[in-house]
């Protein structure tokens, strides 16, 4: 890295850090009689455990919710890092008029601007007064920011944890699904930015921030409207996938294609571009939201390898699941090919229990996995490193299988088993866990728990394979495209 | 028939590569797109190679032209109004001799979609070594500026759309994943029976077509779409045959 790119590094974290790490919060929009969205907002940052000033702006409140209520932006005791303004969207231009000079950021929650054909010239008017008075403007037609870090939040449910993930999200309520459902799966947030028509801030800065960002490990960005394009390519391109990002692209746009008489123009499409942009600059793009949930779970909890993952073996219960697995992890471009006799020979020196396969998928039924309490695994995984040298191992198990066969234990034995064959060959091999479950209560309150304590031990949890291969392959492209890009003039190129 | 404006080969060789003033002119007459020779003179201007060709207005020009080239010859009309030369019977190959390129000449102008046409004039050009039919093309997006498009000639990309797309500037690797990407990569290298190609010569033509300081980047304002539709590529090199661009509306 350059001087100059410290530099700028320097320069972006210092310019978000009031937004991601607020000393002082105004609310706009408050109400002192009924819990508008504003004083939910209060009490939400109340709740995460937010530590700065908070200052309730309203017109004649002395008092709102045990705070002491503001006239305006410019009569705050300090000046407002961050300012939550959700009221009648006329009205929010000649708020920002009496911030000058001592309102940071102001994140516009309302809507009725550039959304709709008659807000163009009102989000036109917004941008200009936030400039007037040196504010930065998020949104507007937004939902709020999820900073951990700064104990601030817009979502109900979320981590107060500090995570490696970054999020830019287009969509406020998209940006709350990811909060809630990604602390269902354990995924914990750098950031989480809810930018609506981003009329001011745009995804890019904020993808430049989380590439800056020391917490930020991983960045998911979801985008209904590039904005500028051509400024995101040149950023992800000279970020040489320093950071995996991961895109979940929402809005099939066919303008400017309207008129195309060649026949590049014709075969153009619509996602010509998205394509190209990840096979340029190795971001990944996902197709859903549980994809994208999915894959970025995986960067969050694994670390990528120098050599690109192929070889993947599969163990687990449930001889069809092992099959349909094995289909889809190929067609997903991930190696799943029988063991060699060097790895045979010693699986089958164990005299497993008849219906066991050991040829990779290994299928283990229930029967063989409860043989010492689960223990056996061990042998058998640690024979699957030592000779099947793989790049990933997929543990897959059927929760529902081993109830009334088996100890609670069996299941954790199983896990345990995993983590210190791990530790033996360390660096060796992604692990992945897929716990299957067909949803009935009390097995899925275990598979809760069990989901928890494997994910805080680094180990990322599946509901099924399909979803586990998914984001194995967009590590595989990760991989691939760092060791492609990074690897020393002549040396192997990847080919598709 | 009504010639329309634009200047003869002469005219235009005598001022050299003029790849700005062509766009401008070509602007100035309300043009929507470049004419052949323009859009050939702008890509050998990027040092992609194309075919010896001459202008040739009427009969009077063929002698001259045809002994200025080595044969086969081909014979393509040059139009604004005519967007498909083939499909408007404006192409005639393997002409051998003066008479035969006058034959052609004369039965093309006789062609109502020639004859009602405003004429640039006729290109004669020395046909390309056969090889491997490829399609470079360059579109501007929205978002993104310009994209160049490689695929194999012909139902490859007609029908089977097997194309692939960067968004410029490419790098080598960049131009050598987007031909690993195509489904029929495999001709390239000689299947079939067929002879392999210089994989090398398309990824020369497909950098200085869309890499740092190629053609799409430089005139990234100028053109919303690109066609080189065929580019001929042989065991050692490659050709440009036909291009077309579109102009930027502005």
């Amino acid at each position: 890295m350059t001087r100059e790119d410290n530099g700028m590094n320097a320069d972006v974290l210092d310019r978000f850090k009031p937004l991601f790490e607020p000393k002082t919060v105004a609310v706009v929009g408050v109400s002192a009689k009924s819990m508008a969205l504003p004083n939910v907002f209060i009490r939400r940052i109340r709740e995460f455990g937010y530590r700065g000033e908070i200052y309730p702006i309203h017109p004649s409140a002395d008092e709102i919710d045990g705070l002491k209520a503001y006239r305006s932006l410019g009569d705050t005791p300090r000046p407002v890092d961050y300012a939550y303004i959700a009221i009648a969207a006329a009205q929010v231009p000649a708020l920002l008029k009496d911030a000058r000079g001592r309102l940071r950021f102001a994140q516009v929650i309302s809507s009725g601007f550039g959304e709709i054909e008659e807000g163009r010239e009102l989000q036109e008017q917004l941008v200009q007064a936030a400039r007037a008075v040196g504010a930065r403007l998020i949104g507007p037609n937004c939902l709020g920011i999820y900073s951990p870090r700064g104990g601030v939040t817009f979502a109900e449910i979320g981590s107060k944890e500090t995570g490696p993930i970054g999020i830019v999200s287009q969509s406020g309520g998209l940006g709350i699904d990811i909060i809630r459902r990604g602390f269902g799966r354990g995924l914990t947030f750098s950031g989480l930015v809810t930018v609506g028509n981003s009329a001011d801030v745009s995804p890019n800065e904020l993808l430049e921030f989380y590439l800056a960002d020391a917490q930020t490990k991983v960045i998911g960005m979801y985008i209904e409207s590039a904005k500028d394009g051509r400024r995101l390519f040149e950023i992800l391109r000279n970020a040489r996938a320093a950071k995996p990002v991961v895109i979940l692209k929402g809005g099939r746009t066919r303008q400017g294609l309207a008129a195309v008489v060649s026949h590049t123009g014709s075969l153009a499409g619509d996602e010509r571009a998205w394509v190209a942009l990840s096979r340029q600059t190795g971001c990944v793009l996902a197709e859903t939201l549980d994809e994208f949930i999915d894959i970025l779970h995986i960067f969050q909890t694994l670390t990528p390898r120098p050599q690109a993952t192929r070889r993947v073996v599969l163990l687990g219960n449930g001889g069809g699941a092992s099959v349909l697995a094995t289909d889809y992890f190929s067609r997903q471009g991930l190696d799943v090919s029988l063991f060699g006799k060097e790895t045979v020979d010693p699986l089958a020196a164990m005299r497993l229990p008849p219906g066991t396969s050991i040829t990779n998928p290994v299928d283990c039924p229930v029967g063989t996995f409860q043989q010492e309490d689960g223990r056996v695994a061990e042998e058998i995984l640690d024979i699957i490193y030592r000779k099947g040298r793989p790049d990933a191992l997929v543990m897959h198990l059927n929760m529902s299988a081993f109830v009334g066969r088996s100890k609670p234990e069996v299941l954790d034995n199983l896990v345990q088993a995993a983590l210190r064959v791990q530790l033996r060959y360390p660096g060796q091999a992604h692990f992945l866990l897929v716990l299957r479950s067909d949803g009935e209560p009390v097995l899925e309150e275990r598979k809760r728990a069990f989901r928890a304590s494997a994910v805080a031990m680094g180990i990322p949890v599946y509901d099924e394979n399909a979803n586990a291969g998914r984001a194995l392959a967009a590590m595989q492209a990760h991989e691939l495209y760092l060791s492609a890009r990074n690897a020393p003039a002549g040396g192997d190129q990847q080919r598709r | 028939m009504s010639w329309s404006e634009g200047g003869g080969l002469e005219e235009r060789t005598s001022r050299g590569m003029m790849t700005m003033d062509s766009i401008g002119e070509a602007r100035k007459q309300g043009r929507t797109a470049l004419d052949e020779l323009a859009g050939k003179q702008l890509l050998a201007g990027f040092g992609i190679a194309v075919p010896k060709s001459r202008m040739v207005r009427d009969a009077a020009d063929v002698v001259a032209a045809t002994a200025a080239l080595t044969p086969p010859l081909v014979l393509k009309v040059m139009s604004p109004d005519i967007l498909h030369k083939s499909d408007a019977g404006g192409v005639k190959v393997g002409l051998n001799s003066a008479a035969e390129v006058e034959a052609a000449l004369s039965v093309m102008m006789k062609i109502p979609a020639i004859a009602g046409a405003r004429l640039d004039g006729f290109v004669l050009e020395e046909m390309a070594q056969p090889g491997q039919e490829m399609v470079i093309g360059g579109l501007r997006d929205p978002d993104f500026g310009p994209l160049v498009m490689v695929g194999l000639g012909g139902i490859f990309v007609e029908i089977l759309k097997d194309v692939s797309f960067r968004i410029c500037p490419i790098t080598r690797l960049d131009a050598e994943e987007m031909l690993g990407e195509l489904k029929g990569a495999a001709l390239l290298d000689g299947a079939r029976g067929s002879r392999p190609v210089s994989r090398a010569a398309i990824i020369d033509a497909l950098l200085k077509v869309g890499g740092e300081g190629g053609l799409l980047m430089t005139h990234a304002q100028d053109f919303a779409e690109a066609d080189i539709n065929p580019l001929i590529v042989s065991e050692s090199g490659a050709v440009a045959v036909d291009a077309r661009f579109v102009l930027t509306q502005t």
